[in-house]
């Protein structure tokens, strides 16, 4: 046989053949696709003992109770510890999924700390007469606030600026009423758990424009004109009849009849949006004062903590004075839309934000400065709305921080020549000292009154995830309880109402969240606003087009969806920084297509 | 013509000999394990069953292969004058160095097992999926697939085909093939989750 061009091609084709009568090829086909799967950079789950630890959730106020399954030290997944007095064992997804948080790839993994630290102590020096410093904390009422409000009583000139705070406590269990002004019960308003399990005691009757999850979940949803809500509650007032009324807010008058008549039978709340909006005064008319809505209690705290800056709002903070500017953003909180503060910033201000998240104030900083997320951080949640006993609960670290992160309250403390302390466990001092309550222990599951606890196993419960809840039942209506009356809205001819009915905070989401904002659209994304058909259908916009939304504040590019359920004049759009930036304020925008 | 056959002829029956017979061979890489650890002796000589050191933890999770502090127990100083237990010791209980022993049994991460369910409700044997590794005298080496890095024990079909097939093992034809057998649920969810 020669070797011919022709025989070495026939060999060859033999060969491929034969190989394909055996197992290799089929067998490199699939271990391929398994080779695939195990590329580098593909995160591999722990191998390891399996533990259950405890923490809480810091995501928001509600601070529920967690339990973690951890993987060789590593959580996994979470969950809700049951049973819990406040938690009652719940999880919002948000919670559920916020193991996922240290790892999300837009989180600020690094910072100029250094030179933020050298621009803030040359700013203070060169500071002018009547210049400030100032923190403002997106999330008082935590045991790291107090440091920042004794570092600023340390500082000549330091102030300790806030968003609006309730001074009240809403005790769901008490009522048997609720009339709801837009206030988002089951969207993040309160504790979820708590919520859910007072349910079945009241009535909802939620009052707004658009139909919103709690909309729909309430007894009875009054579709209300947006803007009108204020002579609805002067109805309810007795300030003006009902027929006026219902023509103004396109609430039936027997609908509002019914609501008065609900209001009038006993054991009425009124909730709002905005927890300091005046119309929380019905409360008073409805004798909530000290039943439902009763003063906050906060937990004990040493006495050499009280020689601290006093809280102050963004709007009682004078005027292009604050030279340094320290933004508390390491948890998800309130948020004051920036031109709010830009008007109390001195020329050459210095503003340092510490934050996880490019969403918020880091658009507007000079310095951002990685902050740590949960569950990397020891940190307690100040209280929530619906939480009228006081509590002290610590979120404890489940893992060690996975960048460079900077403690605010370090920064702070040492930028005011304040000695390092531990302010969490002098507090835990504090409260075991005052010996009152109750201390849950998750581990063991157990409760056990204070007064059996040494201070060092309290602070150790503590410090494993415990609560301490205070157990005196005394119900004071709050002080010092002033809702500012309405002012005019400046006039602004956009043709739109914007409604915000999609509570959205800043910060980093889990993959869970996004999946359900940005994939399936069951909530609106940040950068997603819904009109109504006929609303649409004027501007020349179909679902799904991309459209510009224009407000007195500035523009931003959107993605329109329409909705049945939005009413005509009405453009609703998620929360978050940047529709607060763009729209807060007078609320009237207009929505021109792309 | 003939010449052209029988180059064809010669191909085939070379591609068919590299793929029945070569490829099997090449495709796995072997790995000693890091002791030659003796399942025979500790089964004989020291009465131990297999759950005495591949215990359930008190939740129920397996705890798979023992850790250091469990064979320390024992043989924090040589109980025999074997060189292979002077090894262990020196290299791995004085400077408490966990062995890193390389998984037969190791299932991918996009696998769930559960061996409580198995073991305790199922009454299935330890031998039925892992052989009778108990009775061995010396731990065979580890063989890889090196493409895709799972251990031969849990992945692959044999690729000669004609090895008998035998009631257990721990691929995933062989937990089909056995909830089939039992009548039990086998759907793809109950194991990849």
């Amino acid at each position: 046989m020669t070797t011919t061009r022709r025989n070495l091609l026939k060999f060859v084709g033999g060969g491929a053949a034969g190989a394909l009568l055996t197992p290799a090829p089929w067998r490199l086909i699939t271990d391929s696709a398994l080779w695939s799967e195990n590329w580098p950079g593909i995160p591999r789950p722990a191998h390891g003992g399996i533990t259950a630890r405890f923490t809480h959730c810091t995501l928001c106020p509600a601070g529920c109770a967690v339990r973690a399954r951890c993987v060789a030290g590593q959580p996994v997944s979470l969950t809700g510890v049951k049973p819990h007095a406040v938690s009652h064992g719940a999880l919002c997804p948000w919670g559920i999924a916020g193991h996922h948080l240290p790892y999300h790839p837009a989180r600020v993994r690094q910072g100029p700390v250094k030179e933020a630290t050298a621009a803030v102590a040359q700013a203070i020096a060169q500071r002018g007469t009547g210049e400030h410093v100032a923190v403002l904390d997106l999330r008082p009422g935590r045991t790291v606030s107090w440091t920042h409000r004794r570092a600023m009583a340390a500082i000549n000139g330091g102030l300790y600026l806030t968003p609006r705070q309730p001074g009240y406590s809403i005790d769901l269990a008490a009522a048997k009423t609720v009339i709801s002004f837009g206030a988002p019960l089951f969207d993040g308003w309160g504790t979820p758990g708590n919520v859910i399990a007072a349910r079945s005691i009241f009535r909802l009757i939620q009052i707004e424009p658009v139909e919103t999850r709690t909309a729909a979940m309430a007894d009875l949803w009054l579709p209300i004109q947006p803007g009108s809500e204020f002579m609805l509650a002067a109805a309810l007032a007795g300030n003006m009849t009902l027929a006026e009324a219902a023509l103004i807010t396109g609430v039936g008058e027997q609908a509002l009849a019914a609501v008065q008549e609900a209001a009038e039978s006993g054991q009425a709340v009124v909730l709002a949006a905005d927890p300091a909006s005046p119309l929380m005064s019905l409360n008073e008319k409805y004798g909530a004062l000290g039943r439902t809505v009763v003063a906050r209690s906060d937990a004990p705290m040493p006495e050499a903590w009280k020689q601290a800056a006093p809280e102050m709002s963004m709007a009682a903070a004078p005027d292009g004075a604050i030279r340094v500017l320290l933004i508390d953003e390491s948890l998800p909180g309130g948020y004051i839309p920036w031109r709010r503060i830009a008007p109390k910033l001195a020329p050459d201000a210095v503003v340092v934000v510490f934050t996880s998240s490019n969403d918020g104030y880091a658009r507007h900083a000079q310095f951002v400065l990685p902050a740590a997320v949960y569950p990397e951080t020891a940190e307690d949640i100040g209280p929530a709305i619906d939480t009228v006993a006081a509590v002290f609960r610590i979120a404890a670290p489940l893992i060690a921080p996975v960048v460079p992160a900077v403690d605010p309250a370090r920064f702070v403390e040492r930028l005011a020549g304040l000695p390092a302390s531990e302010p969490l466990r002098e507090r835990a001092g504090a409260i075991h000292k005052a010996g009152r309550g109750t201390l849950l222990d998750y581990t063991a599951a157990k409760s056990t009154p204070v007064k059996d606890v040494t201070a060092d196993n309290f602070w150790k419960t503590l410090s494993q995830g415990g609560c301490w809840m205070d157990d005196s039942a005394k119900r004071t209506a709050p002080e010092n309880l002033v809702f500012p009356a309405a002012g005019e809205p400046p006039r602004d001819e956009r043709p739109l109402t914007v409604v915000v009915a999609e509570p959205r905070r800043g910060g980093l989401e889990s993959p869970l969240m996004s999946k359900l904002e940005r994939e399936s659209n069951l909530r609106l994304a940040a950068n997603r606003v819904a009109l109504s058909p006929d609303g649409a259908r004027a501007s020349g916009i179909e679902n799904g087009d991309r459209a510009v939304l224009e407000t007195a504040f500035g523009r931003l590019n959107v993605v329109v969806a329409i909705d049945p359920s939005v009413p005509a004049g009405v453009v609703e759009v998620a929360g978050g920084p940047r529709m607060a930036d763009l729209c807060g304020g007078n609320g009237r925008a207009r929505v021109v297509r792309a | 013509m003939t010449g052209g056959k029988i180059a064809f002829a010669s191909g085939m029956l070379l591609a068919l000999a590299g793929g029945w017979l070569a490829f099997p061979r090449v495709l796995y890489r072997t790995h000693p394990q890091p002791v030659d650890f003796s399942h025979k002796i500790h089964a004989e000589k020291a009465g131990a069953k297999c759950e005495d050191c591949h215990a359930f933890r008190d939740d129920g999770t397996y705890a798979g292969i023992p850790t250091l502090d469990k064979c320390s127990g024992c043989h924090a100083a040589a109980m025999g004058t074997t060189a292979e237990e002077k090894n262990f010791i020196d290299r791995y209980v004085t400077p408490n160095r966990e062995p890193q022993w390389l998984s037969y049994a190791r299932q991918p991460e996009n696998v769930y097992f559960s061996h409580i369910a198995h073991v305790k409700l199922g009454k299935v044997k330890c031998e039925q999926c892992h052989g009778n590794e108990g009775g061995a005298a010396t731990l065979r080496p580890f063989a890889q697939d090196p493409i895709s890095g799972y251990s031969r024990d849990i992945w692959g079909r044999p690729v000669n085909r004609i090895a008998l097939r035998t009631e257990g093992g721990m691929k995933m034809d062989d937990c089909v093939d056995c909830h089939r057998r039992q009548g039990l649920e086998y759907s793809c969810l109950g194991c990849h989750k």
